[in-house]
């Protein structure tokens, strides 16, 4: 990529510092719509962080026939611990799930009452591994455990998987919505700022091409106009995103610990200036390329 | 130098130039004359290719106007000065930017550039103003920093349009010094003015137009 001349660059800041109300606008502008996307992000990322947490409570518990004997629970153990998807897997006696239905409800125990027999069957809780948590993974690794021997009914929160689920690819789809329209955007934004600058310097420009001015030599200080204030514009929703999370969420979690939970993907947003200088450069080649001169 | 071979221009229904055919040899300096609305203006912008011929070919320094790109243009262009009749200055840039956007345009190196910025405005007895802005200085001193501008790169063709047209007699004179000036170092000048003063006793060419034809050529 060959580097702006020293006079083009001056050429972009003189006109910069001349329009410097229409440039303020703008960059105003820019750093309002990536300060929404980052807002739009930061959103996305704490809910998708708060549900990775989930799979943490999630589990598979697979009930086991009435009589089973120790050998096939050890095999049926065996046979689940070699599966891809399987973190972790505990044997639950069906002594030990009646302590723990009790001690859940405890504030019921009349239910219990008149209750000779364990009604509970044996059990096995499967703990699965975090990237393993797809609705399908679950129900393929489900029918596996069905086909064990020994394995009477397998039991799982599928309705919760299918909401997790729509709840991700909701968030994520709204989310590449509001990034593209936004986006967009400002491109259209620096493509109006730039084609009025160049109207507004059409004379100049006039007298340029006469005097043997190539389209490039016209061309490229209003990409680096362009690039300037999309690259002001980012900064300036950096921060303003920085401002939001340390003097608005910091605070509001002295007062509220909920909004301790809410995680703060600095490296994410650090990219925003770059974002801004290339949403900058796409407005002002779009502009001059649609510019009759 | 310059060839013109069955050159017309309308504008709309009004015939601006009508089958013109002359030729200027290099080096030479010519005097193109007529009453307003003859086609002078029109023929100088067809020189420098801001308007195109709706008949006819135009040669200039070896560029062929019916071959020429798009993207050669800015490079023809750079082979000649120009002295517009409404200066084309620019009023946010000093007299010094003003010659020296010239010299941008071609790429030339900032010491260089200043070298020959500074030695050109001398030579038009503007060294003194290099900082002013152009709305401060006097029409005769305008016309120098065009005058400047144009010749600062050295080109091969220099067309002035009307150069002395709000001048007094004494600045016009100084203005048309420079000129021979420039056309003692070999440069080709065309000169488009009503002013008979100008080329008269001067042993020059002079083209007559009347509404848009050629209609005479005589030695001033």
């Amino acid at each position: 990529m060959m580097l702006p001349s020293p006079y083009a660059v001056r050429l972009a800041l003189q006109s910069m510092v001349r329009e410097k109300w229409i440039n303020i606008l703008t960059i105003l502008t820019i750093a309002s719509g990536l300060l929404i996307i980052s807002l739009a992000l930061f959103s996305v990322y704490n809910v998708d962080a708060a549900t990775k947490s989930l799979p943490e409570k999630f589990s598979l518990i697979l009930y086991l026939d009435k009589d089973i004997q120790k050998d096939k629970i050890d095999s049926a153990i065996g046979t689940l611990r070699r599966q891809h998807a399987v973190l972790s897997v505990r044997y639950i006696p069906k002594e030990e799930a009646l302590k723990e239905l009790k001690a859940v409800l405890k504030n019921s125990s009349y239910v219990f009452e008149g209750l000779d027999d364990n009604p509970l069957p044996d059990a096995i809780e499967v703990k699965l591994k975090k990237d393993a948590l797809g609705q399908e993974t679950v129900k393929k690794l489900a029918d596996e455990a069905l086909k064990i021997k020994g394995v009477k009914e397998v039991d799982y929160a599928e309705k919760f998987l299918s909401t997790l689920n729509y709840l991700k690819v909701g968030l994520k789809t709204i989310g590449i919505i509001l990034i593209a329209i936004l986006s967009t955007g400002i491109v259209f934004v620096c493509y109006s700022t730039v084609k009025i600058l160049f109207y507004r310097r059409n004379e100049e420009i006039e007298t340029f091409k006469l005097l043997g001015a190539t389209k490039g030599f016209i061309r490229t200080p209003f990409i680096i106009e362009g690039a300037v204030i999309g690259t002001a514009g980012g900064i300036l929703g950096l921060l303003g995103i920085f401002a939001f999370y340390y003097l608005v969420i910091l605070r509001l979690s002295v007062a509220m610990p909920i909004f301790k939970m809410i995680l703060f993907p600095s490296d994410l947003f650090l990219p925003l200036p770059f974002i801004g200088m290339f949403l900058g450069i796409t407005g002002s080649v779009i502009a001059l390329g649609r510019l009759k001169y | 130098m310059i060839r013109f071979a069955g050159v017309t221009k309308d504008y709309d229904n009004l015939t601006a130039l009508k089958d013109l055919t002359f030729s200027v040899e290099k080096g030479e300096m010519v005097f193109i004359t007529g009453p307003s609305g003859s086609g002078k203006t029109t023929l100088l912008k067809l020189i420098y290719y801001a308007e195109k011929p709706d008949k006819g070919t135009i040669s200039v320094d070896g560029w062929d106007t019916e071959q020429l790109k798009e993207s050669s243009i800015p490079f023809l262009r750079r082979n000649i000065g120009v002295v517009f009749q409404d200066f084309r200055l620019l009023a946010n840039k000093n007299v010094f930017e003003n010659v020296a956007i010239a010299l941008r345009i071609r790429g030339i190196d900032e010491k260089a550039l200043k070298t020959k910025v500074y030695e050109t405005l001398k030579a038009v007895n503007l060294r003194h103003k290099a900082d002013v802005y152009p709305r401060r200085l006097s029409g005769g001193e305008q016309q120098r920093v065009v005058i400047s501008r144009a010749i600062v790169a050295e080109p091969t063709v220099v067309l002035a349009d009307e150069p002395t047209g709000n001048l007094d007699a004494l600045t016009a004179e100084g203005v048309m010094k420079t000129f021979k000036d420039i056309h003692a170092k070999g440069t080709t000048i065309l000169i488009a003015t009503h002013n008979r003063e100008l080329y008269r006793n001067s042993g020059k060419r002079v083209l007559r137009l009347e509404m848009g034809a050629l209609v005479g050529e005589e030695i001033g």
